[in-house]
């Protein structure tokens, strides 16, 4: 069965240090070929248990294979294809890639601040893999993030528990400094050149100053400060208009009602 | 002038509609405990006859009282009291009968025997609906049966199965009259499966009625299904699916209160996992005021309530504190005053104690994840309570009343707080520092804004009381009849008047 020749193939060449990504690529879309003739890709009905965990660990090295060649859209692609497995077929026994690859969607669903879609995935998790270390990690990233503690987010990125996962760093440390930046915007009124470099996590000063001008900062090289231009103060109007038409239905109402 | 007048005879009119639906309640509750309490079997009469009633006037209104009475009477069922329902409503033997009584057990011969008497005692004087009562019987009296397997364990099984016999039956029949009882059959299928911790077998089997309830615009089975579907969903955590579901159907306006609580309830849970609160709170607020009084339902009542809790908090109100003095609620809630308290003071180190000493309650409740969420909110209190008591407060001093690690942290959180205006003040990097700004005047626009939503919900308030406003059918046409009369009697009068002028003009002449 050529099916099987490729898989034992695939699964060779991206153990294989460093794996052949490229030949990854070209076996995972004849597998899936394969696995769309076999009725295994969208499974649905009694198919064999072996086939599927087959078909499941296929899709799995796929997901892996997506994140290492950044390919984030066939990621999506591959997690949605995996969920019937994890989610319609329980029975099965547990792949043990499985939390790797929701840890890997949980913390893709972070860099986008997709935070709604975020907790809706977390959620249909049973309560005792956050202790898993794979889910542990976007959970506690997420913690920080809404209460604040950049800090501790920058310094997690050491602690990644796959390799998969480093490849999201760069995005997430985007995301970041977007949210320190426009709190600074709100919180300070200017900061030396240095403790705005700290702050952003920014280790040379070109970094900054290119950072400084997308953002629209008036930087003063001699005085060495970010000056962040100020929101004027918010006018204090009366909405004229609103008040008139809410009157109006009020009137209406009532009328309506005696 | 006449304005007034036909103001106060409206008044009147409403008073004399009030009095006559107290009456009706009044009337219904001595029929619930007369001085001897009815034995189950003279409810169950007394419900089929309504039942019957309804399929004769097309008028749902009565079956939905039968059913009214379907939780208090489900606990007081037995295989003595169904044997005897069935003997008395069914007079004849015919194959309904049969398959009814085959589902239960023989019964012993001496109450079999004392059933018998009571049999010609009661039934002989009032012989029952003729020939063969009418199907909707049949199903009200197989979900009895149903609640009743339903006690026990080792009945479960038979419960799935005579709900799919009775599912099969009731669709096959097809009866517009039999909606009010299909629903809470439904129900009671659920039930069984879910007894039998087999709930999510039954979900093809709900999806199917569904799509066929909203194709013959059966509100009340609609209604239910989807309420029966929610739950299995979020039962399973499946809070993606169960979010589909929702925004692929309307939820039938005509459905009964009791289904929009709980749907109402299910639509909070599925809002506040996505994080959209203020949407969760409305939600579970309508499931509160649509509940049954805590009293009857006070499963429900505590249920909702614990999530409302919890909402709130996520909202950063703080619940009221009258809501755990509460009779029904006070112990339920314990933990989640312990949360409460722990939130208002800002202590997150207090915070993290309650957690981890009602951890297993709150995972039994599923608001485990909820609360954890919690802690940024704890951690804003605590900023917020600084930010009014000190002018100028370092960052390390912030550090160290709120349990943070670092000051590193502070000044970022801090920052964040500042972004979310959380508090207004800046900070001042260079001394490490932070300055809070002076509170705001309490009349800017958005007080206006307060008030109308506040009037926007009066108004919403009356026009959805008006709307469900029942008036009985034809009731207009006696009012006419009245009025006719009434003419006549006018017409009489000014005849008589007329003919007594004559008379007094007579006996005018006389004196």
């Amino acid at each position: 069965m050529s099916l099987k020749s490729q898989y034992t193939d695939l699964k060779a060449s991206f153990s294989a240090q460093p794996p052949d990504l490229a030949k990854c690529g070209r076996l995972l879309t004849q597998l899936k070929l394969g696995l769309i003739q076999a009725g295994l890709l969208l499974p649905h009905g009694d198919a064999n248990p072996e086939d599927l965990i087959v078909a499941r660990e296929i899709l799995e090295i796929g997901a892996f294979w997506s994140i290492r060649t950044q390919d984030v859209p066939s990621f999506d692609r591959y997690f949605s294809q995996l969920q019937a497995f994890y989610v319609d077929y329980a029975t099965l026994p547990p792949s043990k890639h499985e939390y790797a690859v929701r840890g890997l969607h949980l913390i893709r669903l972070l860099t986008q601040n997709r935070i709604a879609d975020f907790h809706t995935a977390l959620e249909s998790l049973p309560a005792a893999v956050v202790e898993n270390p794979y889910i542990a990690h976007p959970v506690n990233l997420e913690r920080w993030l809404m209460e604040g503690s950049y800090a501790k987010v920058w310094g997690a990125r050491a602690e990644a528990p796959a390799a998969e996962y480093g490849y999201f760093v760069d995005s997430l440390m985007g995301t970041i400094r977007n949210e320190i930046a426009s709190c600074e915007e709100t919180a300070y009124e200017s900061l030396p050149l240095k403790d705005a470099a700290t702050l952003l996590f920014f280790t040379s000063q070109r970094d900054l100053l290119v950072f400084a001008e997308q953002r629209g900062w008036e930087v003063n090289l001699s005085l060495g400060t970010i000056t962040f231009a100020k929101k004027g103060e918010e006018t204090m109007d009366i909405p004229k208009e609103k008040i008139i038409a809410a009157s109006l239905l009020y009137a209406r109402e009532l009328e309506q009602i005696v | 002038m006449p304005d007034i007048e036909m103001k106060a005879a409206d008044k009147a009119d409403k008073k004399d509609k009030k009095d006559e639906k107290d009456d009706k309640k009044k009337e219904e509750k001595k029929e619930e405990p007369p001085k001897p309490p009815p034995t189950p079997v003279q409810d169950i009469k007394y419900n089929v006859v309504l039942i019957e009633r309804a399929v004769a006037a097309l008028e749902p209104r009565f079956a939905h009282r039968s059913l009214r009475t379907l939780t208090a009477l489900r606990k007081r069922l037995d295989d003595v009291v169904l044997r005897n329902a069935v003997e008395e409503i069914f007079v004849k033997d015919t194959p309904t009968k049969q398959s009814l009584l085959s589902w239960l057990p023989e019964a012993p011969p001496p109450p079999a025997a004392a059933a018998m008497e009571v049999d010609s005692a009661a039934a002989a004087p009032k012989p029952l609906a003729g020939p063969e009562p009418v199907p909707e019987v049949d199903m009200y009296l197989r979900l009895l049966m149903m609640h009743h397997f339903e006690t026990s364990p080792s009945t479960y099984a038979k419960a799935i199965d005579l709900a799919h016999q009775t599912v099969e039956k009731m669709q096959a029949l097809n009866r517009r009259s039999m909606d009010p009882i299909a629903a809470k059959i439904w129900y009671a299928l659920e039930r069984a499966y879910e007894l039998g911790s087999e709930l999510a077998d039954a979900r093809p089997l709900f999806l199917a009625a569904q799509r066929t309830a909203s194709l013959r615009h059966d509100d009340e089975t609609q209604a239910s299904l989807i309420n029966r579907l929610l739950r299995s969903y979020l039962h399973y955590n499946l809070y993606d699916q169960a979010d589909k579901l929702v925004s692929k159907t309307t939820f039938p306006a005509s459905a009964g209160n009791p289904q929009f609580a709980r749907y109402h309830y299910y639509l909070g849970r599925i809002k506040v996992v996505q994080l959209n609160y203020s949407a969760a709170h409305t939600n579970l607020q309508q499931a509160i005021r649509r509940a049954p009084a805590a009293t009857i339902a006070p499963g429900f009542y505590q249920a909702v309530h614990k999530l409302f809790v919890v909402v709130e908090l996520l909202m950063g109100d703080i619940p009221d504190r009258g809501l755990f003095r509460h009779p029904v609620l006070e112990k339920a809630l314990t933990p989640y005053f312990d949360i409460v308290k722990a939130v208002r003071t800002g202590s997150l180190s207090q915070f993290q104690a309650t957690l981890a000493r009602h951890a297993a309650h709150f995972e039994a409740d599923r608001t485990f994840t909820l609360i954890v969420r919690l802690r940024q909110n704890v951690i804003k209190t605590g900023i917020r309570r600084l930010s009014l008591s000190y002018s100028r407060i370092s960052l390390r001093d912030i550090c160290v009343k709120l349990h943070l690690d670092s000051e590193e942290d502070a000044e970022y959180i801090v920052g964040k707080a500042i972004r979310d205006g959380v508090i207004d003040g800046r900070i001042v990097h260079e001394k490490g520092w932070m300055e809070c700004g002076g509170q705001k005047g309490g009349y800017g626009p958005e007080v206006g804004e307060v008030f109308e939503r506040r009037i926007g919900y009066c108004l919403e308030l009356h026009n959805q009381s008006v709307k469900a406003m029942r008036y009985p059918l034809n009731a207009h046409r006696k009012e006419l009849a009245a009025a006719e009369g009434a003419r006549e009697r006018e017409k009489e009068l000014a005849k008589e008047i007329q003919e007594g002028d004559l008379d007094d003009d007579e006996m005018g002449g006389e004196f």
